[in-house]
């Protein structure tokens, strides 16, 4: 038995020292097992750096590769756009090369005429080859009409001239219109001028419209000239009119330039400080009188532009329609159109370095510059306000704003009739707590009552604020009271005691005496000074009415002046032809 | 582009419109001339006895004679002017679209509300008449110019 349980008890202390170093085994183990860990953490660390150090590697290097993939790009566009050029030129130069020749032949024969030094077989010779080298271009046959022309060849003119007509009838009308009036033969440039202005749909309009506008406004084709121009423009006018659209983006656009113009002088903040001060609705008033003070400002305006005198701008006028006639020559024309503008395009790019969309819009915005065709009423407004825009000069804003006046006058009674409708009815006042308002100061009387009221309130609602010192009163009545039982056990105490409670009373009845005397000497003093301010209010009040409607009644001198404008007095040089000039109506 | 005009002799005179004699066809219509006796009526608002029934037919002839076969949604609602009975008297309104009444308003009371945006310039010296539609009123010169607004 003993055995047994040493044995078991051996076994027991064995097995306890091998549990021992198993635990201790075990321990060290663990021990490592942590370094190891805390080691694979660090490395984590380690590694979690190293990541984002790459991924901020690889984001610059994808930065980069996007960057170097555009001017990549770009570049290859403008090596593109570069091969495309030349394309095209040559593309060009095959299809329409002889135009150009054409054109420089046109040059050259324009000066020869001036300066008279070609003979008329070489021009025979060479506007005859011309027609066979560049067919269906319009110019050739007028260059052989031309020359046929200062030959005397009646048939040969009339025949090219009605080939020239077939090809492109406007471009001729406006190329002969041009010619003859350089060489000064007025009634055949007249006759062209009449086939000019047929071919001019009203609705959309060349810009070198306007040019030929103020050429014959200033007399450099003939007078006869002025009238036909004034016939086409009252029909033009008739036609647009008849619808709204139109005519009233005209109208709207002077309502906003009349809403825009500055007062001639504003000084009204200074001639109104009570106003200024005390009315609640000062900044009504201010608009309005401003407002009214810009029919003056319109007047002058006007009367600027109908009196800048009609100084000799023909010199000027005459260089433009060289300009025009030279530009038809030289410009390309129609069938080149796409080639001319793909070549435009390209040329762009290469400015822009590769960049497509940017050229584009640079593209898109000149196009919208000089090809725009306008409206009849809309060019007569640009001419009227910004005539250098157009080509034209100062000479034609006074025919333009005539021939507007119907819509100028519409206008100019709405913006009239806008800022009336704004006239503040009342002028508000706020003195020293009393609202009132008046129309126009005329009810003086009334307001300086109803203010006198006002203050009574005032007066009474501070009285009824000092209440009665009773407190004060009955102390003292109390003390003499005392006094009076005191004269039992002095004489003295009495008196004292009496003396104390009348001091005591009468001081107290004084002091609420003088509160009083005092709140109404405020209250007078308060009175008296607002009432000076209504009554400058007031006598405010009635200048700025007066005022106003003096500014007010400008606008019928200004409407008086636009109803005299006539489109006949602007289109001439001299007025004395244009006193002989009637319209029939 | 190649346009041809052979006609040696262009006539540069548009046919004209055809005028309808009576009434407003367009917009640009309804600014047109009123005529005297459309003024004068209407000034007479004043003067006219209320109770004469002749007069309001008068009345009532004239301003369709004006706007005459115009459709129903293009006639005004009604007429306001200036009052000149004197004070408190301001303003006065012939309503066309219920009763053909005439009414005179005094300082400070309100009309109906789409007379009341009227008032202003109904009020001012330069305009003879005020003519108030659905959705525009017309001021009516002394010299018969219709002004938009």
């Amino acid at each position: 038995m003993e055995q047994q349980s040493n044995y078991n008890m051996s076994r027991q202390a064995v097995s306890y020292v091998e549990l021992n170093s198993s635990l201790e085994l075990i321990n060290s183990a663990l021990e490592s097992i942590s370094s190891d860990i805390g080691g694979i953490y660090s490395e984590l660390e380690a590694i979690d750096l190293k990541q984002d150090q790459l991924e901020s590697e690889l984001t610059k290097l994808a930065d980069a590769f996007a960057a170097f993939v555009e001017a990549d790009s770009k570049h290859k566009t403008l090596q593109l756009a570069e091969i495309r050029i030349g394309n095209l030129r040559q593309e060009l130069q095959v299809k329409f090369g002889y135009y150009g020749e054409v054109r420089r032949m046109a040059v050259g024969i324009l000066q020869g005429v001036d300066t008279g030094v070609v003979s008329n077989d070489t021009l025979k010779c060479i506007t005859e080859e011309v027609m066979i080298k560049a067919p269906g271009y319009w110019l050739a046959p007028v260059l052989v009409a031309l020359a046929a022309w200062m030959r005397n060849d009646k048939s040969i003119t009339e025949k090219a001239l009605n080939e020239a007509l077939k090809r492109d009838d406007y471009k001729t009308t406006l190329f002969f219109m041009l010619v003859m009036r350089r060489l000064a033969r007025n009634e055949a440039s007249m006759k062209w001028l009449e086939r000019y202005f047929i071919h001019q749909d009203p609705k959309s309009l060349d810009r070198e419209f306007v040019v030929v506008l103020e050429a014959v406004a200033t007399g450099i084709f003939l007078p006869a000239a002025r009238q036909l121009m004034m016939r086409n423009v009252k029909s033009w006018l008739n036609q647009l009119t008849q619808s709204d659209v139109l005519i009233n983006n005209q109208k709207f656009r002077w309502v906003k330039f009349f809403e825009e113009l500055k007062p001639l002088s504003s000084d009204v903040n200074d001639k109104y400080p009570l106003l200024k001060k005390f009315s609640p609705n000062w900044k009504d008033l201010k608009k309005s009188l401003e407002e009214a003070k810009k029919h003056d400002a319109i007047n002058s305006y006007f009367k600027d532009i109908i009196s800048s005198s009609p100084a000799d701008f023909s010199k000027n006028v005459k260089v433009q329609l060289d300009e025009i006639l030279s530009s038809l020559v030289i410009n390309f024309d129609d069938e080149e159109l796409p080639l001319q503008e793909q070549i435009r395009f390209n040329q762009l790019v290469i400015q822009m370095d590769g960049d497509k969309t940017a050229a584009q819009a640079k593209m898109d915005a000149e196009k919208s510059i000089f090809e725009k065709k306008v409206d009849f009423l809309e060019l007569l407004n640009n001419a009227c306000f910004n005539p250098e825009l157009l080509g034209a000069t100062r000479a034609i804003k006074a025919l333009a704003v005539s021939i507007s006046q119907p819509w100028i006058i519409e206008a100019y009674d709405t913006f009239t009739a806008q800022a009336r409708s704004r006239i503040p009815r009342a002028v508000e006042l706020e003195i020293d707590g009393f609202d009132t308002y008046t129309r126009d100061g005329s009810d003086e009387n009334e307001l300086l009552e109803s203010q006198e009221a006002f203050y009574q309130d005032v007066l009474e609602t501070e009285l009824n604020k000092l209440s009665f010192p009773y407190v004060g009163v009955i102390i003292g009545a109390l003390i003499c009271l005392l006094g009076f039982w005191a004269f039992n056990l002095h004489i003295i105490a009495g008196i004292v005691g009496l003396g104390i409670g009348g001091v005591l009373t009468l001081n107290t009845v004084n002091n609420y005496n003088r509160a009083k005397k005092q709140i109404v000497e405020n209250v007078e003093e308060r009175k008296q000074k607002a009432k000076e301010v209504l009554r400058g209010c007031i006598a405010e009040v009635v200048d700025y009415r007066k005022e106003h409607s003096m500014e007010d009644s400008n606008a019928e001198k200004v409407r008086q002046l636009l109803i005299s404008i006539t489109p006949e007095d602007f289109s001439s040089v001299s007025k004395e032809t244009a006193r002989q000039i009637h319209i029939t109506k | 582009m190649a346009r041809i005009i052979l006609q040696k002799n262009v006539n540069l005179e548009t046919v004209k419109k055809q005028t309808v004699k009576t009434g407003f066809i367009s917009n640009r219509d309804i600014l047109k001339k009123r005529s005297k006796k459309y003024l004068d009526l209407i000034a007479g608002l004043d003067a006219k006895t209320l109770t004469d029934t002749k007069g309001m037919d008068d009345l009532i002839k004239a301003i369709q004679e004006e706007f005459g076969t115009a459709e129903l949604a293009d006639l005004p609602l009604g007429i306001v002017a200036k009052c000149f009975l004197g004070h408190p008297y301001e303003v006065h309104t012939l309503d066309l679209s219920r009763s053909q009444i005439v009414k005179h308003y005094k300082v400070n009371e309100a009309m109906e509300a789409d007379f009341e945006k009227a008032r202003t310039v109904a009020m001012h010296n330069a305009y003879a008449l005020v003519e108030v539609y659905k959705d525009k009123i017309i001021l009516i010169r002394e010299d018969g110019t219709a002004i938009k607004l």
